[in-house]
């Protein structure tokens, strides 16, 4: 399945792979919560969220650590993301993100359960 | 007493190279505050003088040396016919001999109360005159040193500033996540990319320390947020002289230190609200996480070559320098071609960094055991230029790609030191600082110049 036209090759450069890989489904999910952003914003929105849940997924965060060429796979969509909502984000969203993603890689190094991802992520979308 | 090798490239046939900031930077770093500073030109047509950096003065000089000692008069030092053991590249330089009998080979600077004790209009040149060539002129700095840098108290607070601001940030974070990144922290590190975010804020109408240190001490904890993870990825079980987050605490708890660091630096970064500084560190966080993806890849032919290296150092070490630079400048409110001007600038020097970095792998002074990247398969400059050598190259590349064990190891380090691939790797880096250094001169810098330059030669300039 081909992204859709909103999301330019740039934003998947190396990426590629993983739009069948949970990329397009988590992208789709947070099409729907992004409606409020101006139009050229949403997909930018929605990447750079589906990106950071993919990563850390990728990566193993608060479970069994990636192997290293994994790992760096998700480090490049935390990066993406940062890089897209630095390009297209309100501040208080940039901020809302990298809270979440201190919440999750804080419990996981506390051992405490995972919040939940997506939930986190919605919940940043939603905060501007 | 320290002994110390002050290098640089000149570019034209007679020069008038200013070492005087570096000198400064040298007494400063070592701690020197009550002393002598001697310096010796390590070749016959290098001479030292202390006179005035004024350009037309310096033309004078020049024209004053070609008067005493013309080029190309019938020196009987030309004569190849007449001399005995003359190498095939042997120059025509009899002027430049006898050019130098006029300077001098030597002198000794006073220090007092950690300053260099020069009048109001003396500055210290070493004096090419049959260049464009490497150049080495050799220091000993005696006298008494304090354990901490002395000279310039402006930088000094600065550094303090971050220092504070690092502090401040580690001791509200959950201690999981904090106390592995403060023993990082705390084991040391250059702080480069801190303090070239400093010196840059400090170039624009706009100078803001606190919000200078802020953004200095949130890149130095992406800096370490990438280490941790990058020493993961290497296998790594030492770093600053302290075992590795990932080999003290295991790989899980590695991944989510630097993802929660990664994620603290760019909010801090955001929160600072200068959209340009927020893209331009985003920018280069991209590029650095795409590079260590090729640099893995690479190690499938190790040791790789010039091309690959150069577009991976681009990207690990050369983007979040040029980043600092740019940012800082950014943050003061620069105007776009100074700007543009640092972010070439720290791109040079980030990847002359690089070099140098690789090249203390090879040092026995280092601290730091030989042969790491070696072992590691770390991408390295000195082991693709020893495998491309017509001597060693044949024996260093069977060994590269066997079992890397204690023995193979150290025969490769043994090979590389005995080629020329430490002195190409030197000779490479000084020409990208030297370029780096010519990046500033068109701009204007608010007399952070010698600063910028002497940071970018020190940073070269070093064993460990």
């Amino acid at each position: 399945m081909s992204p859709p036209a909103q999301v330019i090759d740039r934003d998947l450069e190396r990426l590629e792979g993983l739009w069948d890989d949970g990329l397009a489904d988590a992208f789709r999910a947070y099409m729907r919560a992004v409606t409020g952003y101006a139009t050229a914003t949403q997909p930018k929105l929605a990447l750079a969220a589906a990106l950071v849940e993919v990563g850390v997924r990728l990566q193993g965060l608060g479970g069994r650590a990636a192997a290293p060429p994994t790992l760096l796979m998700g480090d490049l969509c935390l990066a993406r993301s940062s890089r897209l909502l630095a390009d297209a984000a309100p501040q208080s969203v940039q901020v809302a993100f990298a809270r979440a993603i201190e919440e999750m890689s804080s419990a996981a190094a506390s051992g405490r359960p995972a919040p939940h991802t997506r939930k986190l992520l919605l919940q940043a979308v939603a905060d501007d | 007493m320290i002994g110390h090798r002050l290098r640089f490239e000149t570019k034209h046939a007679t020069e008038f190279v200013d070492i005087t900031d570096r000198l400064r930077d040298l007494m400063t770093s070592a701690g020197l505050t009550m002393g002598r500073v001697h310096l010796q030109s390590l070749h016959t047509t290098l001479g030292l003088a202390v006179n005035e950096n004024e350009p037309l003065l310096l033309h004078d000089f020049e024209a004053l040396l070609e008067r005493l000692a013309p080029t190309g008069s019938g020196y009987q030092h030309d004569d190849f016919a007449r001399r005995l053991d003359i190498a095939m590249d042997e120059p025509v330089n009899g002027h430049a001999h006898c050019r130098q009998l006029l300077l001098t080979g030597f002198a000794t600077l006073l220090v007092e109360d950690g300053e260099l004790v020069l009048g109001r209009w003396q500055s210290v040149f070493a004096v090419e005159l049959d260049g464009p060539r490497h150049r080495e002129v050799a220091v000993q700095l005696d006298g008494e040193f304090t354990n901490k840098p002395v000279g310039d108290h402006r930088k000094e607070g600065a550094a303090n500033l971050v220092e504070l601001e690092l502090t401040r940030q580690l001791m509200v974070d959950p201690e999981p996540v904090a106390l592995p990144m403060r023993r990082l922290v705390e084991a040391g590190g250059k702080r480069l990319r801190p303090r070239l975010v400093q010196l840059t804020a400090g170039i624009g109408p706009r100078n803001e320390p606190l919000r200078a240190a802020s953004l200095a001490a949130a890149v130095e904890l992406l800096h370490n947020a990438t280490l941790i993870h990058d020493d993961y990825v290497d296998e790594s079980t030492h770093r600053r002289g302290r075992p590795t987050v990932a080999a003290a605490e295991g790989p899980e708890r590695a991944v989510a230190v630097g993802d929660y660091y990664f994620a603290k630096a760019t909010r801090l970064i955001a929160e600072i609200g200068n959209g340009g500084v927020t893209l331009t560190i985003a920018e280069a966080l991209e590029a650095i996480c795409a590079s260590q993806i090729d640099d893995v890849a690479l190690r499938g032919a190790f040791p790789g070559d010039h091309d690959s290296y150069l577009r991976v150092v681009r990207g690990k070490t050369a983007a979040l320098f040029a980043a600092a630079c740019a940012s800082g400048a950014l943050l003061s409110e620069a105007p776009p071609e100074v700007v543009d001007a640092l972010r070439r600038y720290g791109v040079l020097l980030g990847v002359a960094f690089q070099m140098a970095d690789d090249m203390v792998d090879f040092s026995p002074s280092s601290g730091k055991p030989i042969g790491l990247d070696i072992r590691q398969r770390v991408l390295s400059l000195p082991l693709i230029y020893a495998a491309e050598d017509r001597t060693v190259g044949p024996e260093v590349r069977r060994l590269l790609a066997g079992v890397l064990d204690d023995e193979a190891v150290s025969r490769v380090a043994e090979l590389v030191t005995s080629s020329d691939a430490l002195r190409r790797v030197r000779d490479e880096a000084t020409e990208l600082v030297e370029a780096a250094v010519h990046e500033l001169e068109t701009v204007e810098l608010d007399g952070l110049r010698p600063t910028l330059i002497g940071l970018a030669r020190s940073a070269v300039d070093r064993d460990s």
